[in-house]
């Protein structure tokens, strides 16, 4: 277990790095994958992270096609590189109630991390950002704190810590 | 942006999905974190279904770029082309006709504006 001091010495990971306030939807509306999609999308594109909201979302929306990136354990970890996204971000997303993700394991899910990026080929820091929410969230207690932490910046230290132990 | 355009750019971010789950070192690392590619094919028939929406010729010019190019269809920002990131002539043309493109004088790719 890293003392206080040593996770304040250690350099961020990519998925710190990347977490921001404003990308944070503490609480989503919808209760299904594909408004759930939007609503992500909306806030990208609010954010000016997203050029054109309905492409970007065509885009994720043939990443599912492709394989549900609801990967169990209730995370859903959407993700895709496209011509319309202005740089590289996560959007972390929570849902108490749980939304119907087509999970490899069928349970709904609650943390949702939209990775999105422009579409350079071979992106590794794309690659690492999924292996580090992979890895933050593969304990059970870790995603249960992750959901009842009171705010943004309490899970931003429970990631870094978790991402730290490993 | 034209809806010739939108279908390039939608044709162009299908094929880096379809080239990196066929990319094996690509496709084994994804799916080893527990995220399955299994979905090739049905990507490949969404893609000839939005092939056939593009005007031919500016399919055959894209196909042809994209032998040369990873990107093909690339952002203007502040008169620069994302591609190449050389300046374009202030006058440079944009295109009204929705059946039409502009190239960067310079590389040749084809261009959207933000």
């Amino acid at each position: 277990m890293p003392t206080a001091s040593s996770v304040e010495r250690r350099s961020e990971t990519h998925l710190e790095t990347y977490l921001r306030p404003t990308l944070f939807i503490p609480e989503l509306k919808s209760k299904k994958k594909s408004s759930v999609l939007e609503e992500m999308v909306a806030h990208l594109a609010q954010h000016q992270i997203a050029r054109q909201a309905d492409a970007l979302l065509e885009v994720l929306r043939q990443r599912e096609a492709l394989g549900s990136t609801g990967i169990g354990k209730g995370i859903a970890v959407p993700h895709a590189r496209s011509t319309m996204v202005t740089e590289r971000a996560v959007l972390l997303a929570r849902s108490s109630k749980g939304v119907e993700f087509d999970a490899a394991d069928e349970s709904p899910v609650h943390l949702i991390f939209m990775i999105v990026a422009p579409p350079v080929e071979r992106d590794p820091i794309y690659l690492q950002m999924l292996a580090q929410i992979v890895r933050a969230v593969r304990l059970a207690p870790a995603r249960r704190r992750i959901l009842e932490a009171p705010d943004f910046a309490a899970i931003r230290t429970l990631i870094g810590t978790q991402l730290s132990d490993e | 942006m034209n809806s010739q355009l939108l279908a390039l750019v939608a044709l162009q971010d299908l094929d880096l999905m379809i080239r990196e789950a066929k990319d094996p070192e690509q496709a084994t690392q994804e799916e080893e974190l527990g995220f399955p590619l299994s979905g090739v094919e049905k990507l490949e028939r969404t893609r000839e279904r939005l092939a056939k929406q593009i005007d031919e010729r500016l399919l055959q010019l894209y196909e042809r770029m994209s032998r040369r190019y990873a990107r093909v269809v690339v952002p203007v920002e502040g008169r620069v082309c994302l591609g190449c990131f050389m300046g374009l002539p202030t006058a440079a043309k944009r295109n009204a006709d929705s059946r039409t493109v502009e190239n960067c004088e310079n590389c040749g790719r084809i261009l959207y504006r933000i």
